[in-house]
């Protein structure tokens, strides 16, 4: 009896193909994925390049010669700000918000900030390419205003991950601050490793504390009020006139995190939002292969109901499930885990109304394009997981590598994610939401009409 | 096979050399019928005779290759403007995580029914189906001949002139089936022409006006019962003799008057004990039949009289042939 029971269950696994690939195929296919993911990012001792911008605001040799050393790292690529000038020159009303979502006004360029001389801020290849020596001055030359505000708005835009600033101390200390944005929580320590490894290799010999620091050497160093401090670095005395300065220090300010109750749990909601929004609405897509299957499709078709208006009402209802789960979840991370979702609440509708309405119409084109509910089971699963894979439902996307951080711009899940981490983690202005809306918006728009287009088929025989 | 091409003003469906081929195989070959105002119509025929697809076109639901079907005298397109008809599909195609209520008002929103109108037909098939005291349950938890109902109701929501029925009482005990066809003279009392296919025969010769039969997609017989058998075996009874012993030699021919050399007693094969045959005249024919088989020595234990059926008239039109 029991070989006849296996022996039913192995037929039956054999003339069911659908769940022939579910076994056997989809495993191997999600292996593949996150093989890729993490074979060219996390744990192959290759982290990806870190987008850094440098802000010199000291301006002496020993700082210009830390930042070519820097420029020379393999594992960072510096951004070219010439090429981001327009996103980093703050537009009236659309600078950070604070908390609360009143936007804050562009506070005007102070005169100290006018004295700062940001030199060193260039762009780089991934393979460490030196540029020309022309084209390299003419960039510092650009790049001469770039200023440690500047520079914050670059991070906090996410157009880099990382500041690093150099700066002069009132006690004469080097510091390097590391502005980061502390969603990914691996760059700052790696580019503060490797700032510490250049600074140990820039001789001290050539900086004296110049006079009017002198009396303010002979303390004991304290910690940073926030953030991050690393040991302070041997230096070599000089025996130059003044007393010399043996001290340079690497410290990490969380430009972003700051001030957040859990910032974590914000990065993931969005994440697990979208991953639940993709499988709700190719759930509800199911539907009608169901009505297909049982002659519902047929039966509501011969009545008033045209197959426009039929798959416009499951799209609305979708998206509309799809808004109240998302905003449910959320309330229950504010509730819960002090997600600040009504301090964001305009943001976040915009963002969880384009993305409910294109994951909506994503249900509805996988439905369109199978036969059976068990076909679109099977599609579903390998479809929605692969995209929440490189859309970074699953795995940061800081954590892959560029070429796949590109690939994952091909699923919305990437465009949904970058859009929640603007409200809540970067907490932009909703003006800065249009190219997550715009490519939202055409996505749902264009998997409508292909599912509609699919639908023909069903309209008669 | 005589088939009435001619269709008068008052029918409201009309159906004219229709042909539906799906790649090699010709689904429906140059039907043609009509349907009269309040006549209850049963199309019968094998499977996959073509049963559906008829039905399916007429609905709009499968697109014809040619021919024209015309609802109240205006031709209809391949699909839409299907407004006064309605059609019940063989599957329960309702919403079984819905009430009854909500199944019925459903269905006539979609039909473009709103405000008292459409109160006044929920409350109509409420009543109707018989289904008043559990319109607020759901209909899954539902007996068979219950979602029966409610499936039937949902197709007429809108009042239709002519309703298509898919084998409405596949699955149903006899009490809900009888409660099915009384549920369907009243919409024929109303007026409402029904079209229905069905495997029951004794339902088609019971409960409809005319029968339809088709087989390998042509329509092979059209007209009431007691036309169908006139036009295929005739109307001669068919008798049954069960003897006291099984035959050991075949009788002599039984010949009486005016039957002479078209009937016999068809001699079974030895060892049998029943004889068969067709009578035109019970009264008149019987004694004879009696007396031929008591003279072979033989007596008879029953008599079995049959008056010809749809049943017969059908495998005599379709064969005995097994359709897979």
């Amino acid at each position: 009896m029991v070989v006849t029971v296996m022996t039913v269950c192995l037929r039956r696994l054999a003339h069911n193909r659908v769940e022939l690939v579910l076994a056997f195929v989809v495993p191997i296919a999600f292996f593949s994925i996150f093989a890729v993911i993490f074979g060219s990012g996390v744990g192959t001792g290759l982290t990806p390049n870190i987008k850094v911008v440098g802000v010199d605001t000291v301006g002496d040799e020993q700082s210009r010669q830390i930042l070519r050393v820097l420029r020379e790292t393999p594992g960072l690529s510096f951004v070219d700000t010439a090429e981001s000038d327009d996103q980093t020159e703050p537009e009236k009303g659309s600078t950070p918000r604070q908390k609360g979502s009143t936007p804050r006004p562009t506070p005007a360029p102070d005169e100290t900030e006018k004295d700062l001389r940001a030199v060193e801020v260039q762009s780089a290849s991934t393979s460490g390419n030196a540029l020309t020596e022309q084209g390299d001055s003419r960039k510092a030359d650009k790049q001469a205003g770039t200023s440690r505000r500047q520079a914050m708005e670059l991070v906090r835009r996410g157009t880099a991950t990382l500041a690093i600033v150099l700066r002069r101390q009132d006690d004469g200390m080097l510091m390097a601050d590391l502005l980061s944005d502390s969603s990914d929580q691996v760059a700052p320590q790696v580019v503060s490793a490797l700032v510490q490894q250049v600074l140990a290799g820039i001789p001290e010999t050539s900086y004296r504390v110049p006079p009017r620091y002198a009396k303010t050497v002979s303390g004991p160093i304290g910690m940073p009020e926030r953030g991050m401090s690393e040991p302070e670095l041997p230096g070599t005395p000089s025996d130059a006139a003044g007393p010399p300065l043996p001290l340079k220090r690497v410290e990490i300010v969380d430009l972003l995190g700051k001030g957040k109750s859990n910032p974590v749990v914000t990065m993931y909601a969005a994440g697990i939002a979208v991953m639940f929004l993709l499988f709700g609405a190719t759930s509800g897509g199911g539907t009608l292969l169901e009505e297909r299957d049982n002659q519902m499709l047929d039966r509501l078709l011969t009545t008033g109901l045209s197959m426009d208006q039929l798959l416009i009402g499951k799209w609305a209802y979708l998206t509309i499930l799809g808004i109240c789960q998302t905003t449910l979840m959320f309330a229950w991370g504010q509730l819960v885990f002090g997600v600040d979702l009504l301090g964001h609440f305009d943001g976040f509708l915009i963002i969880t109304v384009v993305t409910a309405g294109a994951a909506a119409a994503f249900g509805l084109l996988l439905a369109t394009l199978c036969r059976t509910r068990g076909q679109l089971n099977g599609l579903s699963v390998v479809v929605v997981l692969s995209m929440s894979a490189l859309g970074g439902s699953m795995v940061p996307r800081y954590l892959m590598s560029p070429g796949l951080r590109e690939a994952g711009l091909w699923t919305f899940n990437a465009w949904a994610l970058e859009g929640y981490d603007k409200v809540f983690w970067r907490e932009l202005p909703v003006s800065e939401l249009w190219p997550q809306m715009s490519v939202l918006m055409v996505c749902g728009a264009v998997f409508l009409v292909t599912a509609r287009g699919l639908a023909i088929r069903w309209e008669t025989d | 096979m005589e088939t009435d091409k001619f269709a008068p003003p008052s029918r409201p469906l009309r159906v004219e050399s229709l042909r539906k081929s799906y790649r090699r195989v010709e689904a429906i070959r140059d039907v043609s019928f009509g349907l009269a105002a309040g006549e209850r119509l049963a199309l019968l025929g094998p499977n996959g005779a073509g049963k559906t697809t008829l039905i399916r076109c007429i609905a709009g639901r499968t697109k014809p290759d040619a021919g024209t079907i015309e609802l109240l005298g205006k031709r209809l397109p391949p699909s839409g403007e299907r407004d006064r008809l309605g059609w019940v599909p063989q599957d329960i195609a309702i919403y079984s995580d819905l009430t009854t209520r909500e199944n019925l008002t459903a269905f006539a929103r979609f039909h473009g029914l709103r405000g008292a109108e459409l109160n006044d037909r929920v409350g109509w098939a409420l009543r109707w189906t018989g289904l008043e005291d559990r319109s607020e349950q759901l209909v899954g938890g539902f007996s068979g001949g219950m979602k029966r109902r409610v499936n039937l109701a949902c197709g007429v929501m809108h009042a239709p002139h002519v309703l298509l029925l898919d084998e409405p009482t596949v699955g149903v005990d006899p009490q809900s089936r009888q409660r099915i066809f009384e549920m369907l003279d009243q919409l024929r009392d109303s007026g409402t022409s029904i079209l229905l296919t069905t495997h029951h025969l004794d339902e088609a010769e019971q409960c409809c006006d005319r029968i339809v039969i088709i087989d390998h997609g042509q329509l092979i017989a059209d007209g009431t019962l007691e036309q169908l058998i006139a036009r295929t075996i005739g109307p001669s009874r068919h008798v049954r003799l069960r003897i006291d012993r099984p035959l050991d030699r075949p009788l002599a021919p039984w010949q009486d008057g005016p039957l002479h050399g078209s009937l016999g007693v068809q001699n079974p094969p030895g060892g049998q004990d029943c004889l068969q045959t067709r009578v035109d005249d019970v009264a008149g024919q019987l004694p004879g039949l009696l007396e031929t088989v008591r003279t072979a020595g033989y007596g008879v234990l029953n008599v079995e009289v049959h008056a010809p059926s749809l049943h017969d008239v059908f495998l005599h039109l379709t064969g005995q042939e097994l359709r897979d």
